[in-house]
Order: C-alpha cells, then sequence, then structure tokens
C-alpha cells in the first residue's frame, strides 16, 4: 500500500432540528400573496427563520408555482428550505429550485397501515405478540384477539381487548383522565390509565374475568363488567 | 416451484436442528426432493445430527460468497438419495449472511428442490431474520414452559411482520406448533404446561407432540435423524407430523401418560 491517509477538511455528521412548516391549501401564487398580506404579524414569528413547505391539502397532480412562491416567501423574510407530501413530479420540480423533498412523516409516502384505521381509533383482528406494541393515536384501540403476555397496547382514548389481556395496556397516554380500559379477560402484566400504573398478579379477585379500569384522581380502580 | 419451511423458536435447545433433520429426511422418505440447511452460522450442528459432518468440504456460506457452486456444498444424505444438507460454516459469524445472497442461493434451490428446510438458529437476530424471511410455511418449536412459550409468541409476532411474504403483503405464512420434550407424566403432576395451555396461549394449529424420549440424545450422537430410529415413540410422532404436514389426518399420540400394568407395578419396570 502506497496511498499515504490525508485528513479530510469534511466532517459529516447528523443533527436533529425543529423547523415550522407553511401548510398551503391553494396552489396559487396570488393567493399566496395576499394571504400574507392579510396575516403579516403573524407571520412575524418565522421571520429570518427556515420552513418546510408542506402540500398535503393540494392536489397531488397539479403543477405548482414554485418559483413564485420562493420569492413571495423570502421577501416575505422567510426561507423555504424544502417540501413535503408532494407527488414525484411536484418533487421534481421542487427539487430543481433546489428545495429537497423531505419524507419523514410523510402521509403521502407512509405504508398501508396494518390496522384499519379511522377517526375512531384502530382496530387489530389478529392477536398481539409478545414484543409487539401498537398505539392508537388521538383515540381508541380495539384489539378483537388476545393481547399476550409481552405485548403493549397503547391509546389516547379507550384500550378494549376482547380476548385476554395479559400484556400491558395503557389508556389516555395523552394524559386523559377519563380514558379507560375494557377487557374481556384481565390478566395483564400492568394497567396504566393517563401515567397512574398498576401491576397485577393472579391474585387479584378479578384476575380471568372481564373487567374495567378507571382512573379516580391517583387511584386505578377496577371493576368487574356487568353483563 | 419448492415448499419453504423455517423450523424455528426463538429459544435455544428446545429441539430445532433435531426437528429439521427429521422433517426433512420424513419429506424425502415421502418420495420430495427435500434440502435442508443450517442457517446457524458459527455454531454448526445440523451435520453432526445428520452425520455428515466429515464429508463438508464447502458450505453455504461460500456459495453466499461466491467460493464455491452450490452443487459443490450441497451433501447427499447417507440414508436417503433425495435428501440434500446445506451445511453452515463453524468459523465465520452470522453477519456472513447476506440478504442478497441468502436470496440468491434460496431462488437457485426453488427450481432443483420440492422443499426447503431451514434449520434457523435461536434468538432473534439477523441469523433467525434470514432464516425465516423466505419461508412459505413455519414450524414452530416449543417446549412445554413459559419462557419457551413466551419466545415462540415473540417469533410468531416477527414472523408476520418480518417475513418477505409480510412485506410484500402476500398470504401470511402457514404457522404450525410442534410441541417437543413433552412428557405427559410431568404434565399430570402440574410441573409442565400442558398441551391444551400451551395451545391457549400460542392459538396456532398444532402439527404434532414430540414425546420426551432419550431416544433423541442417542439418535444425535450417533447422526442418525431421530425418524430413523425403528419402532420408537419418537420416530412414530415424527412420522405423524411429516403426514399431517402434507395434510394427512393423523390422530394425536404420546399426549396421555402411559398406563403401568399390574405386573410391572408389583415387581417393578
Amino acid at each position: 500500500m502506497n496511498a499515504t491517509p490525508t485528513k479530510s477538511t469534511l466532517r459529516l455528521s447528523g443533527g436533529v432540528f425543529t423547523l415550522s412548516i407553511l401548510r398551503l391549501t391553494h396552489a396559487s401564487a396570488k393567493t399566496l400573496q395576499a394571504e400574507l398580506a392579510a396575516q403579516g404579524p403573524a407571520l412575524r414569528l418565522v421571520q429570518g427563520a427556515a420552513i418546510i413547505l408542506d402540500l398535503t391539502d393540494i392536489d397531488p397532480s397539479l403543477s405548482l408555482p414554485f418559483s413564485e412562491w420562493l420569492t413571495i416567501l423570502r421577501e416575505a423574510g422567510c426561507f423555504p428550505i424544502g417540501v413535503r407530501n408532494v407527488s414525484d413530479e411536484q418533487a421534481e420540480a421542487a427539487a430543481a429550485l433546489g428545495l429537497p423533498h423531505l419524507r419523514g412523516s410523510d402521509a403521502k409516502a407512509a405504508s398501508a397501515p396494518p390496522a384499519s384505521n379511522t377517526a375512531a381509533g384502530s382496530v387489530f383482528s389478529q392477536p398481539l405478540r409478545s414484543g409487539q406494541r401498537q398505539y392508537a393515536r388521538g383515540g381508541d384501540l380495539v384489539c378483537l384477539g388476545a393481547v399476550n403476555a409481552g405485548a403493549e397496547v397503547l391509546a389516547d382514548g379507550h384500550v378494549h381487548v376482547y380476548g385476554p389481556l395479559r400484556g400491558r395496556a395503557l389508556a389516555g397516554v395523552q394524559g386523559d383522565e377519563s380514558a379507560r380500559i375494557f377487557c374481556q379477560r384481565l390478566e395483564a402484566e400492568l394497567v396504566a390509565i393517563a401515567g397512574v400504573y398498576m401491576t397485577l398478579d393472579a391474585e387479584h379477585p378479578l384476575w380471568g374475568k372481564a373487567a374495567q379500569v378507571s382512573l379516580d384522581g391517583e387511584h386505578l380502580h377496577i371493576i368487574a363488567l356487568e353483563n | 416451484m419448492a415448499q419453504t419451511v423455517v423450523v424455528t423458536s426463538g429459544k435455544g435447545g428446545v429441539g430445532k436442528t433435531t426437528t429439521s433433520a427429521a422433517f426433512a429426511s420424513g419429506l424425502a422418505q415421502r418420495g420430495y426432493r427435500t434440502v435442508v440447511i443450517d442457517f446457524d452460522v458459527g455454531l454448526r450442528n445440523l451435520d453432526l445430527v445428520m452425520g455428515c459432518e466429515r464429508r463438508v468440504v464447502y458450505d453455504f456460506i461460500n456459495v453466499i460468497h461466491g467460493e464455491a457452486r452450490l452443487q459443490q456444498a450441497l451433501i447427499r444424505d447417507k440414508m436417503l438419495e433425495n435428501l440434500y444438507i446445506l451445511p453452515t460454516s463453524q468459523t465465520r459469524d452470522k453477519d456472513a449472511l447476506t440478504t442478497d445472497g441468502v436470496a440468491r442461493v434460496m431462488e437457485e434451490l426453488q427450481t432443483q428442490f420440492d422443499y426447503i428446510v431451514c434449520d434457523s438458529p435461536a434468538g432473534i437476530e439477523s441469523g433467525a431474520l434470514r432464516a425465516l424471511y423466505h419461508a412459505d410455511a413455519a414450524i414452530v418449536v416449543t417446549n412445554p414452559e413459559v419462557s419457551s412459550v413466551r419466545d415462540s409468541d415473540r417469533i410468531l409476532g416477527i414472523l408476520a411482520a418480518r417475513s418477505k411474504r409480510a412485506e410484500e403483503g402476500a398470504e401470511p405464512i402457514r404457522e404450525h406448533l410442534l410441541l417437543t420434550r413433552y412428557a405427559p407424566k410431568r404434565v399430570q403432576g402440574g410441573e409442565m404446561l400442558s398441551l391444551d395451555d400451551v395451545q391457549e396461549l400460542l392459538r396456532i394449529p398444532l402439527l404434532g407432540v414430540i414425546p420426551e424420549s432419550e431416544v433423541i440424545l442417542q439418535a444425535s450422537n450417533q447422526g442418525i435423524p431421530a425418524i430413523h430410529m425403528q419402532g420408537t415413540d419418537v420416530a412414530l410422532a415424527y412420522k405423524d407430523v411429516v403426514a399431517r404436514f402434507l395434510g394427512e389426518e393423523r390422530p394425536l399420540r404420546f399426549v396421555q401418560p402411559e398406563k403401568t400394568g399390574f405386573f410391572k407395578r408389583l415387581f417393578g419396570g
């Protein structure tokens, strides 16, 4: 080997940044200009800041006036540095102007979720097995089969389990104290509501029975589910 | 097109390699062209259980890295002419199993065999993931004890999420439960989980129950797959397993404690 190691002047590293996202709902440059003029004071918050353009609400088949948008936004004092939730063609047009496509939590690029996910919450028809973890953001979680030992179900709303609940169940994880846990067979390792938790074992009087868990102040209440 | 069957468990020491050897031999006995692959890189065992350790020249890893052709690494079984063994390397580690390399070898095997049996390593790391990735069916080997059941449950979750079939959104892997080292007497005494307990926890179709037996140890020490141990419970149980896998109905055996006869009780066994 005759290559002498040279010290590189470049150093590549990663970082995490919080950026403002500007969600555009109309594909015209004039509308943007008018809106900016109307909302002047609100935009002072993003003066001099880097922003991402979110185009979720815009038809992915439209060709968009990226270059006009750039001019208008820069005049208004902010710096668009990327786009998200765009179609491939729109991403190409943006890239030509130096705006990369940021995929992160890109709704249009996300793969289909395994459960049916509606506004009401998530429904899982397969048993949840040891090591699996499911979270229903902003709603209830319904599991039709078992939640096995070592599995974990979380929901911002209620948790309903129609098979045996043997793993962990956490309801109201964003702090909703009115959330509850309902199950056909309570054999859980742990139940929690709004951060108040409790571990369980076979000594519990409702072990193996249909039960609901609710939060009263700082205490969890477990009562039988009456038929 | 060959069918790929992974023999897996999560936990170690439950009987994956014993089962892979017996099951692959059983399929070959039925006339299917079968290959059994050792995915447990660095802990080469399958060739010992199959009694061909002295014939290993090239292995699975050599084929993956293009150092040998597949035909050079395949070892023909000493008892069955349509059974082949693809041994693994003892000196490498699991990182030697590259995704592309495994896919290439599997594709080549597809054209030559009816069944590809993959003997998975224990654990849930890359070796186990590679072994299950291409599977059409899975035999989940479980012992009647809680930690083994818990690990099997974990593996079932991984089968449903990380296989090629799951990634492509194809029909899911067919899951089969195989309960091994089952001792009905100890179940009766409450020392072991019962078949019903295990099924209640895992909720997948039962392929068979292999009784706890010294025959297994004798067979592996001699390098003979347990299915060839003529006249033993274990051999019969494995033959039932193969038959059920091929869609035949077989009543369940060896799940009740053996009745001790009057004279045996009187004079000792």
